[in-house]
């Protein structure tokens, strides 16, 4: 047989090994994603992690995200009593540094995705997941204020999934009072329950009113913030890119920086209701 | 091909050993057990064998007159080429498969994900581009018809883009940087001096002095260089470079082809039979108009036992290479131990050198020429080798002509109990 021949039908039985494990992994109905995604996943806390340290029930928090490794305990090389010495506890530290300095391989990685089963939601977890910052077009460079980045590090804590009250208060008075749900540290089903200014309650006002378009400010303020990671919270610093300015009308500056303030004392407060 | 092994070939092997060498003490690390190990470890080495081989067939692409010889030269130099490049082909289809079979064990889900990760994992995908790239560079050779020769070579440039891809997918995950920038290196420039540099430099001028029709399809054309020629010896070959307008086809296209003059003779002739559109339009090439030569190339004649006779066969336009030796004999008969020559042919008109070798046989005694006729005798049979020339087992043997010829002769020789050490031959194919 010629080297073109074999050439040629080594390539044909290497695209019928491929096709076959593709096809047989489709028919079997598993996807070739993680089972869980980050949307659907179910937080643990460290008690519930905790009690699942042991040979035959091994989890581990690793950068955030709860793993049960039981089935891999044996496959996984090195030293087993080091390797079992991490379940039940947050092992970043270990996942990090599989020799001192030297982190698991990327395809170590890709093999622990598959074995993902909820979120990390522990007041002592070592970092919030990463997320993504997004800033509006056209701040970067000309804005004045900090990085939504810097702003958010300056924020305490790691904020668990639940529903959110906070409120602004002055003068005497509660000016505003919001509700919001926040899911992996992002804003969702954000509400306003009190609105008022020199005894004025803003939420009962008709369309006719002078100062209906500052409702429609805040309203937008908040429309804005829906879904969006907590960080873009500090878009509201600079409300002309977020609020159309409604008749000319002005102070917009002011209302947003109460939001900031309404949702940061909600944050403060922590969670007011579980979902 | 000769089983003698040249110097260049060690060198090759040196070349592709090395990143497999460095990277020993990192694979034999490797952690795990059982056949989940062998297989992850197996995965990696001809990983790491297959870009090696990759690179090094790139960079034998390269072709120098006299750096050929390293390698006995250009035809050889080139069959290796194939060779490692078809088994760079096959390790690197074995590295796919043998990773994926490592993970198997864990899950299903597992092995696809190694062969299928997130789009994020760059460096996979990269090395999945990268073999698209060499099935595509090698598509051409995977047709059972025939193969459009300059559409070949367009074709097979994709390879260049099959090494960067390549070395994108392994760069980054294997730490043997030394050496892969060696190979890429090496590869690199020879395929720049190939593509690029040899059309400018490596070329050198001469004038078409005359076209000699010698059958319908066969002509010899004489060439005069402009400054200084080539300084070739028998049975070598060129790449020729026509660049006369008025052609039909292949105008500033190289072909190979063989020279039929001997060494030292004042003006180049080419022996050229139309066997596609490039010299078929070459029969009709104008006299006194410019063409490029680049070489010369090969060692035909290397001896391996000087001491030995020789026995020479040549079949159809592969006569070419005897007629240069034949010619060099009648000038420099010193040179040379006896030889016998079988110019086998299909029928009496198609033996267009006949005449000039029968002159140069009957002028001296070094030279017997015996000829065979395909259309009256059938193929060459042993009784009639046997009778023209009964010591042809004792002599040193060089064949040359079409490749079902060769396949015939070197059956009937080992039949004969001839040692293939002693039998020399080069096949018009592919060049």
């Amino acid at each position: 047989m010629s080297l073109n021949k074999i050439a040629y039908t080594a390539l044909v039985a290497f695209f019928s090994v491929v096709l076959t494990l593709l096809a047989t992994g489709l028919l079997m109905g598993r996807s070739t994603e993680p089972a869980t995604t980050a949307d659907t996943l179910r937080p643990i806390g460290a008690e519930e992690l905790a009690t699942h340290n042991h040979r035959d029930s091994c989890w581990k928090a690793i950068d955030g995200k709860v793993y049960d490794v039981t089935s891999y305990l044996p496959e996984h090389p090195g030293d087993e009593a080091l390797t079992l010495d991490w379940c039940g506890k947050d092992a970043s530290a270990a996942w990090h540094n599989k020799r001192p300095g030297q982190a698991h391989s990327a395809n170590a990685a890709l093999l622990l995705q598959s074995y993902l089963i909820g979120q990390f939601a522990s007041a002592t977890a070592a970092a919030p997941p990463r997320q993504v910052l997004t800033t509006p077009q056209g701040t970067t460079g000309t804005s004045s204020r900090p990085s939504a980045k810097v702003l958010l590090g300056l924020a305490p804590g790691t904020y668990l999934d639940g529903i959110y009250r906070g409120h602004f208060s002055d003068r005497g008075e509660m000016q505003v009072s919001l509700q919001f749900s926040l899911r992996e540290h992002r804003m969702h089903d954000i509400e306003l329950r009190y609105l008022a200014y020199a005894g004025v309650d803003y939420l009962k006002l008709t369309e006719e009113h002078p100062a209906y378009p500052v409702l429609l400010q805040y309203r937008q303020s908040i429309a804005h913030l829906e879904g969006q990671p907590l960080a873009n919270l500090f878009d509201l610093y600079e409300p002309g890119k977020v609020v159309d300015d409604i008749d000319a009308f002005s102070g917009a500056t002011l209302r947003a920086s109460k939001v900031i303030s309404a949702v940061r004392d909600a944050l403060n407060r922590g969670v007011y209701q579980w979902q | 091909m000769p089983r003698k092994v040249e110097p260049g070939d060690l060198l090759l092997a040196m070349l592709v050993l090395a990143p497999l060498a460095m990277a020993g003490p990192r694979l034999s690390g490797l952690q795990g057990e059982g056949v989940v190990w062998l297989l992850a470890l197996a995965g990696r080495i001809t990983g790491v064998l297959g870009l090696a081989a990759l690179l090094v067939t790139a960079a034998m692409c390269v072709r120098l007159p006299g750096l050929d010889r390293w390698f006995g030269g250009l035809p050889r130099l080139w069959l290796l080429h194939r060779h490692l490049g078809f088994s760079a082909f096959i390790l690197i289809l074995g590295h796919v498969l043998l990773l994926s079979f490592a993970a198997l064990p864990l899950s299903l889900e597992q092995a696809l994900r190694v062969l299928f990760p997130p789009l994020s994992y760059a460096p996979i995908w990269a090395g999945w581009l990268a073999l698209a790239a060499l099935i595509g560079a090698l598509a051409p050779t995977f047709q059972v018809s025939g193969i459009h020769y300059q559409r070949w070579k367009r074709q097979h440039l994709l390879s260049a883009a099959a090494l960067l891809l390549a070395l994108l997918h392994a760069l980054p995950v294997s730490p043997e940087r030394a050496a892969w920038w060696l190979l890429s290196l090496l590869a690199l420039a020879a395929i720049a001096w190939r593509k690029l540099l040899a059309p400018v430099l490596a070329r050198r001028e001469y004038r078409v002095a005359q076209v000699t029709r010698l059958a319908a399809d066969v002509v010899e054309i004489s060439l005069v260089p402009k400054h200084k020629g080539i300084v070739h010896s028998a049975g070598q070959f060129i790449y020729l470079t026509p660049q006369d307008p008025s052609l039909g086809a292949g105008c500033a296209e190289e072909h190979p082809f063989t020279i039929t003059s001997a060494p030292g003779a004042a003006e180049l002739k080419l022996g050229i039979k139309a066997l596609g559109d490039a010299s078929l339009a070459l029969q009709a090439l104008t006299p006194g108009s410019r063409v490029q030569v680049e070489g010369p190339y090969g060692q035909f004649f290397a001896r391996r036992a000087p001491q030995r006779k020789q026995l020479w066969l040549g079949g159809g336009i592969g006569i070419t290479p005897f007629v240069s030796a034949a010619r060099y004999l009648a000038e420099r008969p010193d040179q040379f131990t006896h030889v016998v020559l079988f110019y086998l042919a299909n029928r009496p008109e198609r033996a267009y050198y006949h005449d000039e070798l029968e002159r140069i046989a009957s002028a001296h005694e070094q030279l017997s020429l015996s000829i065979h006729y395909f259309s009256c005798c059938g193929p060459l049979s042993e009784a009639f080798l046997r009778e023209h020339c009964p010591d042809f087992a004792e002599r040193e043997l060089y064949i040359c002509g079409p490749p079902a010829m060769l396949e015939y002769l070197h059956g009937l020789l080992a039949t004969a109990g001839v040692d293939r050490a002693f039998i020399h031959t080069e096949a018009f194919d592919f060049l």
